[in-house]
């Protein structure tokens, strides 16, 4: 708040209400709250969906554990067990009204609470994403600059085949390629490595592997949208051309006009590409023996443990769904035109 | 080869000017053989259709085609030749000597940057100025283009502000270090008819105070009719016809060119008998990759004949000042 | 008058070069046909070459001809641990790789694009319901929507298929239905609409020609994702079992052997890549040459 109106509010209690007011009508707070109202649906789809994937399915949970063999005496006693008996909706209510409460429910294979367990290795899955996204990121938005900046230009060729080739190389696949490339031929990492208690250093350092298989394709997808967006605003956008005209030099354009503007194709870029990246970790982790969610969502599902499937499952869902929110807000509060509104004249 | 008398005091000088393009395998000749002269402080109505390459013909003047164009010719600004320059080379011209405005200006702002700072961004960029004075320069500026209540509208963003003061806030930043040419590439085309008139008396005003050549691309021959000292028609890529505005309109006006002819019949009169057809064109402009041998004008004539479409006219001047390219040329002004 | 040669203006030389021109139309041509023709070899190998010309089994092989290394007579790739011949694994893998992803993509067009164009054509209620169903479905990251589905499912081919629709529907919907937005404000959908023409034939005549380049354009790009994705499946030995070989279980067996057998790891990789990358640059060519966004 600018310091007039700091000002003023202390002066004059019923400006804060009118403050409050403007607040209320302002466009971007409307838009907002939209959103927020429209991701609700979606979560609770996103809720409903994963149980009835779940528990609707043909089999019985009991029998899974219990194995083919296992009698019909004790297959009942563990459904009366693990809550089996009752009919699905009620199950439902149950599960999502411990969702709502913070409760994930029992995890079947060692009786621990879901939520310990998804809290034990979030972190370190958290950790895996950031570095994976912040360095596509950064690498994407710094590649597609250089290469808008001399279109079919040599740098930009080669960063055009090279984001191609992360496009299409399957993210385990790549994963082996780099371990056999950087752990054994070149031995600049382990293929396997748990130092990630100890200094931060030592944590990137079991993290890359893992970090470029995932954030390669991403780098991919990001350096060619966006290199295509800033290209495309300048030689198509007239503000473009008026700030040539002005006279203002080439790079000056380039990253002050256009890239400024292309931001916002990279925000719905990183929003739409979320479930990728976080349905990538379930397949990463493994290889590199990661001790973090998505491996952990493997083990689960080959020991068929279904809350713990369950808990994992709406833990990346709300991930993403709120991943998503959130780029939209950013997108919200960015753009000036969403911000100011029109005020006309 | 058209000769072009040049008296050394002419501001603009355009001689031969061509531009092409490579595009899909084809070469689009997009300015074929283009010459003019600007005088200082004169008005200049280069008249055309789309695809006519008025507006190409203006930008590879200022350096603003896209890569891949290939350009021959002279354009020579007060003695400078500008083609075959650096593109560092003819910054320095471009925002200072010479200035462009363009046709939308909801686009020809950034969306993102407010509209002051656009306007200090021409400044600084050609004179080292502080913040604080650009600043001042640019709420003149505005002044000058007589925007309402400068000071704020410096901070608005372009979406706050309306057609008619977008426009406005463009040619401040185009006249921000008082070029002496200024071309206007169909500047009025997106506005509504009142703020249409405005933006071209401010123009003529501007262009008197600051002793300004001007410029305008438009594919409207009244607004030609109305502002213009010199008025040059294009058609596919060539000039058709070129004269002293008052030699081609008004009374005992003398249009010779039957593409000129056409484009004046076509503007509607409240004299027209009611109820009777508009005598449109009818047919395309050529595709610029495919030019026809003849007159690229033929097809489309009524009074086309076959030496139109054997060889094409060459431009030259039938008349003192007024040269045009055709072989059947309209009598007295007479209909097509 | 002057005469008719006096005054006559022959045409300019051309400005641009004829040789630039031409690399210009080479290039095009390049970035078509041969993404094209790689894929149409890779196709003939996967089902054609194995009923003209007999190649070993790919699902087993004798213990005497274990571990063979490229360019062994007889095994042009090698054979794996068990002696089954590689580039057979290869050709079958791939001939399910392919039967499952066409499988899925056609399912994803016939089903999500009805539901698409239905979405994007009518709105109204049937739009939004639509959407928000999409949305989650999206909203799911898709390997673990997958691997869900896989999981509770018994892998096989058809649950496989299954498991796998259920991300191209909502994607091929989502799609479809943007682009039939797009085209339904178009003036002359408008034209059509006043004139009485019933929707039925607005939507065949008008709208589905205007959105198939997108449609194809996606479809191919969908294509690599699906076989990313079930490799990926099988990759984590949910998907296709053995004995019957799939690539992604190929990448996952040469794990044990990385160091000293890299090619088990290699070969396969390779060859996804090379097949993705051609269904990408085609798709980028056609998106060049049909002018879709």
């Amino acid at each position: 708040m600018a310091l007039a109106q700091q000002v003023q509010l202390q002066r004059d209690p019923g400006a804060r209400s009118d403050i409050a007011r403007r607040a209320a009508g302002s466009p971007a707070l409307q838009l907002v709250g939209r959103r927020l109202l429209t991701a609700i649906p979606v979560l609770l789809g996103v809720t409903f969906l994963t149980f009835v994937v779940m528990n609707l399915i043909p089999g019985n949970p009991a029998q899974l554990i219990l194995g083919i063999n296992a009698s019909p005496a004790a297959i009942a006693k563990l459904d009366v067990q693990l809550g089996l008996n009752h009919p699905f909706w009620d199950r439902y209510w149950l599960w999502l009204d411990g969702l709502l409460h913070g409760n994930l429910g029992t995890a079947y294979s060692n009786q621990q609470s879901v939520n310990s367990d998804i809290a034990q290795y979030l972190p370190t899955t958290c950790w895996l994403l950031l570095y994976a996204l912040v360095g596509a990121l950064v690498l994407g938005v710094i590649v597609a600059v250089l290469s808008a900046r001399k279109p079919n230009g040599i740098f930009d060729r080669i960063s055009l085949a090279v984001s191609m080739i992360g496009l299409s190389f399957a993210p385990y696949a790549l994963a082996e390629v780099l371990a056999w490339v950087f752990a054994v031929r070149v031995h600049w990492f382990n293929v396997i490595d748990n130092n990630l208690g100890g200094n931060p250093f030592s944590a990137i350092k079991a993290l890359t592997l893992p970090a470029a298989s995932i954030g390669f394709g991403l780098f991919a997808v990001y350096t060619r949208l966006l290199r295509a967006d800033i290209v495309e605003q300048m030689q198509r956008e007239d503000y473009i051309v008026t700030a040539k005209a002005k006279g203002v030099a080439p790079w000056r354009v380039l990253v002050v006009h256009a890239t400024k503007n292309s931001l916002f194709t990279l925000i719905t870029l990183v929003a739409l590409n979320l479930g990728t990246l976080i349905g990538a970790v379930a397949i990463i982790e493994p290889i590199f023996s990661v001790p973090g969610l998505g491996a952990e969502l493997i083990n689960a599902i080959q020991i068929n443990d279904l809350p713990l499937i369950e808990g994992i499952v709406v833990v990346f869902a709300l991930v993403t769904v709120a991943g998503n929110l959130i780029a939209d807000l950013l997108y919200a509060v960015l753009d000036p035109r969403i911000r100011y509104g029109s005020s006309g004249s | 080869m058209n000769p072009v008398i040049s008296n050394g005091s002419a501001l603009l000088e355009v001689e031969d000017l061509r531009v092409a393009f490579a595009s899909g395998g084809r070469e689009i000749r997009a300015v074929d053989g283009v010459s003019y002269t600007v005088e200082a402080g004169s008005t200049l109505a280069i008249i055309g259709e789309s695809g006519s390459g008025k507006t190409v013909g203006c930008r590879a003047i200022m350096g603003l085609l896209p890569e891949g164009a290939a350009i021959s010719g002279s354009a020579r600004l007060r003695g400078t030749e500008l083609i075959g320059l650096s593109d560092t080379q003819l910054r320095k011209h471009r925002g200072s000597d010479m200035a462009m405005v363009f046709q939308d200006p909801a686009r020809s702002l950034n969306p993102t940057m407010r509209a002051g700072k656009q306007i200090t961004e021409a400044i600084r960029t050609h004179r080292k100025v502080s913040r604080g004075d650009a600043r001042d320069q640019a709420i003149e500026l505005l002044r000058l283009v007589r925007i309402p209540a400068p000071e704020r509208r410096f901070h608005e963003y372009p979406h706050q502000l309306s057609g008619g003061m977008r426009q406005r806030v463009v040619i401040a930043m185009a006249l921000a270090c008082r070029p002496k040419l200024l071309i206007a590439d169909e500047a009025t085309t997106a506005l509504d008819v009142t703020t249409q008139a405005q933006i071209m008396e401010l123009l003529l005003e501007l262009q008197r105070d600051l002793d300004m050549a001007l410029i305008f691309i438009s594919h409207d021959l009244g607004l030609a009719a109305s502002y213009a000292d010199e008025v040059v028609v294009m058609y596919a890529g060539k000039i058709v016809e070129q004269a002293p505005a008052k030699r081609l309109f008004g009374t005992g006006g003398t249009v010779k060119m039957r593409y000129t002819r056409a484009l004046l019949d076509a503007i509607p009169h409240l004299e027209r008998p009611a109820h009777t057809d508009l005598p449109v064109v009818a047919g395309r402009p050529p595709d610029p990759s495919m030019l026809p041998v003849g007159c690229s004008f033929a097809p489309r004539c009524r009074s086309a004949a076959d030496d139109c479409t054997a060889k094409a006219p060459a431009l030259t001047e039938h008349a003192p000042g007024h040269r045009w390219a055709c072989w059947h040329p309209c009598e007295n002004g007479g209909p097509v | 008058m002057a005469t008719l040669t006096a005054g006559a203006q022959q045409p300019l030389p051309s400005l641009v070069s004829a040789g630039r021109l031409r690399s210009q139309r080479i290039a095009r041509a390049l970035r078509l046909w041969v993404p094209a023709g790689l894929l149409i070899l890779m196709a003939f190998f996967c089902f054609v070459w194995p009923y003209v010309y007999s190649i070993p089994p790919g699902d087993s092989g004798s213990i005497l001809a274990a571990g063979l290394p490229p360019f062994s007579p007889g095994h042009w790739l090698g054979t794996d641990p068990n002696g089954v011949d590689i580039s057979s694994m290869l050709i079958y893998g791939g001939q399910v790789s392919l039967e499952i992803s066409l499988a899925v993509t056609a399912i994803g067009m016939l089903i999500g694009g009805v539901l698409g164009i239905a979405a994007g054509y009518f709105s109204g209620w049937a739009d939004a319901v639509l959407s928000r169903v999409f949305d989650v479905l999206i909203a799911f990251p898709a390997l673990v929507l997958v691997l869900a589905v896989a999981e509770v499912l018994h892998p096989s081919e058809l649950h496989l298929i299954w498991a796998l629709s259920a991300f191209s529907i909502p994607a091929f919907a989502r799609v479809t239905r943007g682009t039939t937005l797009t085209v339904r404000t178009l003036p002359f959908i408008t034209a059509a609409r006043l004139t009485g023409t019933s929707n039925w034939k607005i939507i065949f005549k008008h709208v589905l020609p205007n959105i198939i380049p997108g449609i194809v354009t996606f479809s191919l790009l969908g294509i690599g994702i699906i076989v990313i994705l079930e490799g990926a499946v099988d990759f984590l030995g949910l998907g296709i079992q053995i004995p019957q070989p799939s690539l992604g279980e190929m990448i996952a067996k040469g794990q044990t052997v990385l160091t000293a057998q890299p090619e088990y790891i290699l070969i396969p990789s390779i060859v996804l890549l090379i097949f993705v990358m051609a269904l990408n640059l085609l798709g980028d060519a056609l998106r060049e040459r049909w002018g879709v966004r």
